[in-house]
């Protein structure tokens, strides 16, 4: 008997030594989020780390496509932004400098723009980069019938004219004042003449397969399901900056708890995505770098304006007066987020900051009951099933309930959802994520909230319509001056945040984290810049 | 023998018909739109319709239907939506690392399996036996999620001894195969023991003992012969299971199987990807089980089929 207890005991100690190896790390006090890990400190590199080193990278998705025409995930631009690059980019402050072209100018009249390009650029495969190259590419994004995802996105293109072999000029259908923004996206960057004339060639040859570029890196291989590997580009016409490392691996790693394992055992040096509450941890550790700041995401609950019950405003307001947003952000997202006070995220240009919606469970309750619901209603919340998403989901249901609204909760896969809400029949509450991934007001209104937007296969999956709505955001667009178009987007902002079509929820954090021995890694646009890091 | 494994070959030829008509209904009717996943939110109607098009989408099913059977009786599943590769291509890669993980998994699997099954029986109602019950009912109901995790955070994090993830070495094989097997073992354990101690009831074992032979002859030579028959299935049924893609320890330890590529390939609605590894899964299931029937007779010879 006494060895049976000594045997219960034992096992009843491993068993918690194994747990508490688990959880060891949880209950620390956070990070201290800072800048950009890398970006303060333009170290002077060491000569001997020039190229000695392999750099890898754990993403939280396998890359999509590597033709940034292709591609329309935020994970597959870390791997892109290694290899292409266009006329425009956005630097750390998120403002348009050029890169491939030397200026540029939006006309007076806000339809044209005009680039001059630099010269004696060569793409990886030695082909030269040229205003022909950039008419070539253009024109083949657009045509609807190459059947390319960002195709859309460069929708305002009317036409594109080869000036002389260096300059370019971008004529637009309609005054668009947030085309440079749309050139410096990273979408918007430009493949060699030789590669897309083998895809026009032959329209089975695999474009998304083989990335040639003019970035600092190149790439070298890809294997399914592995990792896709990019490796130092001699020939960079930049000399002040060439790769630094010789050679940079991105893993898909689809399960985030084996990431921070890979990152605490020194087999990655960057994790991408880090869960929120690894990152309390996390920062405490001595060789890492916790970094995190907003994001150009905004989570929302989005309402179908088409159903009686929410055709009232006051209704979608007192919705919006119901939902504690710090309580939210603290429980889902262990503090990584900011309550959103417009539509936009405050990183998007254009941002305004309004009033919001301050918690105020007793103004909710007014309004319900002033808009003949003083009992509440029951209402169906959609998400998708994703624990952070369901997590959520969850709150919200405990937090409207308080002011007698009955939320049943509905997880879907999230192509399903999708479908559900391309639909359009049976929405009534979804949970939604919209990423502005031009940092700029149009993109991160527009899809959302104009009346051309509606589904199928759109955004704006509550059919809100507003006129007002719609004009400023064509106003916006055609304005020339940037004072003018600010003011535009700040009244927009004013309406959609009085008018409440969503839940204005919060601006989740981007969260990375990164070996303390990796330098100069910048986030622009929540994408990883590595085109200047290097290992020490 | 040759006759019998012909037949069931032959038998086998409906089912698949059946099985690709079912995996093709159920990749198209699963609700998500391969399109918008792969596009995005944003995609105009006339992108999306001549991508569309280009899929052949706009056919009725059953055309869609009759392609995807001529195509796969020439030995082409097609293109992958997704990564725009030679499915047959990539599901070839994929095979060897999901094989090479389900043999270690059952290697780990047997010997644990075996030895603590036959031991337990032996040693009813001892102390180990009661252990082995314990600590294989708490096996089977530890997710593999949280036990390959756990492996994971000590041997990798903590001690340092294996890579956390990945592929290309034996030490990668290691966690995720332990993890597996631990599983199944516990399974196999908990069959064996319960076989062993049925046959041990048996008249002839009786006799073998009232003949004063000793319990381990009897139990290697009279017991397991007969006792192995369930455990052969069972063991023949798991083998299948974990050569279906062993999809969670996959995922857990970025091991680039075929499991990982089910689940990579529902997320984005891979219709080629999604039907082919269905095929494929159930094709592996018809083998191994035809394994298992004519394994009988090797391991009890008295066992023939007609």
């Amino acid at each position: 008997m006494r060895r049976r207890v000594r045997l219960l005991t034992v096992s009843f100690l491993m068993a918690t030594a194994m747990l508490s190896a688990c959880t060891s790390n949880s209950g620390q006090p956070p990070p201290t989020s800072g800048p950009a890990p890398g970006n303060a400190q333009q170290q002077e590199v060491p000569a001997k780390a020039v190229r000695n080193a392999e750099l890898t990278v754990a993403l939280e998705a396998e890359a999509t496509s590597l033709d940034p025409w292709n591609s329309t995930d935020s994970n597959t631009l870390h791997i892109l932004s290694t290899m292409f690059e266009g006329l425009l980019t956005l630097d750390e402050n998120r403002e348009v400098v050029p890169i491939l072209a030397t200026d540029y100018k939006l006309s007076a009249d806000a339809t044209s723009l005009t680039f001059h390009l630099r010269k004696g650029i060569l793409f990886h495969d030695g082909s030269p980069f040229d205003a022909e190259v950039v008419k070539k590419n253009l024109d083949y994004v657009r045509n609807k019938e190459n059947g390319m995802a960002r195709a859309s996105f460069f929708g305002f293109i009317k036409e594109v004219t080869v000036v002389d072999p260096y300059t370019i000029t971008v004529v637009a259908k309609e005054p668009n004042s947030a085309m440079v923004a749309f050139m410096a996206h990273p979408s918007a960057t430009f493949k060699s003449l030789k590669e897309l004339q083998k895809k026009i060639d032959d329209p089975k040859y695999n474009l998304d397969r083989n990335p040639v570029g003019t970035g600092p890196y190149q790439f070298r291989e890809w294997k399914n399901g592995q990792f896709v590997k990019v490796a130092a580009f001699d020939g960079y016409w930049d000399k002040e900056k060439p790769a630094k490392l010789a050679a940079i691996l991105f893993k898909p790693v689809t399960e985030a708890s084996t990431r921070v394992n890979m990152l605490k055992a020194s087999e990655v040096d960057i994790v991408t995505s880090l869960p929120t509450l690894d990152a309390r941890s996390m920062g405490t550790d001595p060789n890492l770098d916790v970094y995190s700041g907003p994001s150009l995401n905004m989570i929302y609950v989005g309402m179908n304006t088409k159903l009686d019950k929410y055709k009232d405003k006051r209704v979608r307001q007192a919705m919006n007066y119901a939902i504690n947003k710090e309580q939210l952000i603290s429980q889902v997202a262990d503090g990584f987020g900011t309550a959103a006070d417009s539509p936009l995220s405050p990183l998007v240009k254009g941002y305004a900051k309004q009033q919001g919606y301050p918690y105020n469970v007793d103004k909710a309750k007014q309004l319900l009951t002033e808009a003949g619901y003083p009992d509440g209603f029951a209402a169906t919340l959609w998400t998708r099933n994703s624990t952070e998403f369901v997590a959520i989901a969850e709150n919200i249901k405990m937090q409207l309930q308080a002011v007698g609204i009955k939320v049943e909760v509905q997880a879907y896969e999230s192509g399903t959802l999708f479908e559900r809400l391309d639909a359009g029949e049976g929405t009534d509450l979804y949970i939604g994520r919209w990423g502005t991934g031009t940092a700029e007001a149009d993109w991160g209104m527009r899809p959302n909230f104009a009346s051309d937007r509606i589904p199928p296969n759109y955004n704006n999956s509550g059919y809100y319509q507003n006129e007002q709505v719609d004009q400023l955001l064509n106003e916006a667009l055609k304005a020339t001056a940037n004072s003018m178009a600010q003011q535009k987007y700040t009244e927009a902002q004013k309406v959609i945040m009085d008018e409440a079509p969503w839940i204005f929820l919060y601006v989740p954090d981007v969260v990375i984290a990164k070996r303390k021995n990796v330098l100069d890694v910048g986030v622009t646009l929540d994408t990883v810049r590595l085109q200047a890091a290097y290992k020490q | 023998m040759a006759r019998y494994i012909f037949g069931r070959i032959l038998g086998m030829i409906p089912i698949l018909v059946i099985i690709s008509i079912l995996s093709f209904l159920f990749v198209h009717l699963t609700p998500g739109d391969p399109i918008r996943i792969m596009y995005g939110a944003e995609m105009d109607m006339a992108t999306y319709e001549k991508v569309k098009a280009n899929l052949g989408f706009h056919d009725p099913l059953y055309v869609q239907y009759g392609r995807y059977l001529q195509q796969i009786l020439s030995g082409d599943f097609g293109v992958s939506y997704k990564t725009k590769t030679n499915v047959s291509d990539e599901i070839g890669k994929r095979f060897l690392y999901t094989l090479g993980l389900t043999f270690a998994a059952m290697f780990w699997a047997l010997i644990i399996g075996l030895v603590v099954g036959i031991y337990s029986a032996a040693r009813r109602k001892s102390i180990w036996d009661r252990i082995g019950i314990i600590s294989t009912t708490t096996i089977i109901s530890i997710p593999e999620f949280w036990f390959g995790l756990m492996l994971m955070q000590m041997f990798a994090v903590q001690l340092g001894w294996f890579p956390t993830s990945g592929s290309g070495t034996f030490a990668h094989l290691l966690l995720p195969s332990i993890t597996l097997g631990f599983g199944v073992s516990a399974i196999i354990a908990r069959f064996t023991r319960s076989s062993v101690l049925e046959v041990l009831q048996e008249d002839f074992v009786r006799t073998a003992k009232a003949k004063g032979q000793r319990e381990s002859v009897i139990i290697w030579t009279h017991v397991l012969r007969n006792a192995l028959i369930p455990v052969i299935t069972m063991t023949g049924l798991q083998f299948g299971f974990l050569l279906g893609g062993a999809v969670v320890v996959e995922q857990v330890f970025s091991w680039p199987g075929l499991g990982s590529y089910l689940i990579d390939s529902v997320l984005a609605r891979d219709y080629p990807a999604m039907q082919a590894l269905i095929l494929l899964f159930s094709v592996q299931f018809l083998i191994v089980n035809l394994l298992v029937d004519i394994s009988y007779s090797l391991v009890n010879p008295q066992i023939r089929y007609e």
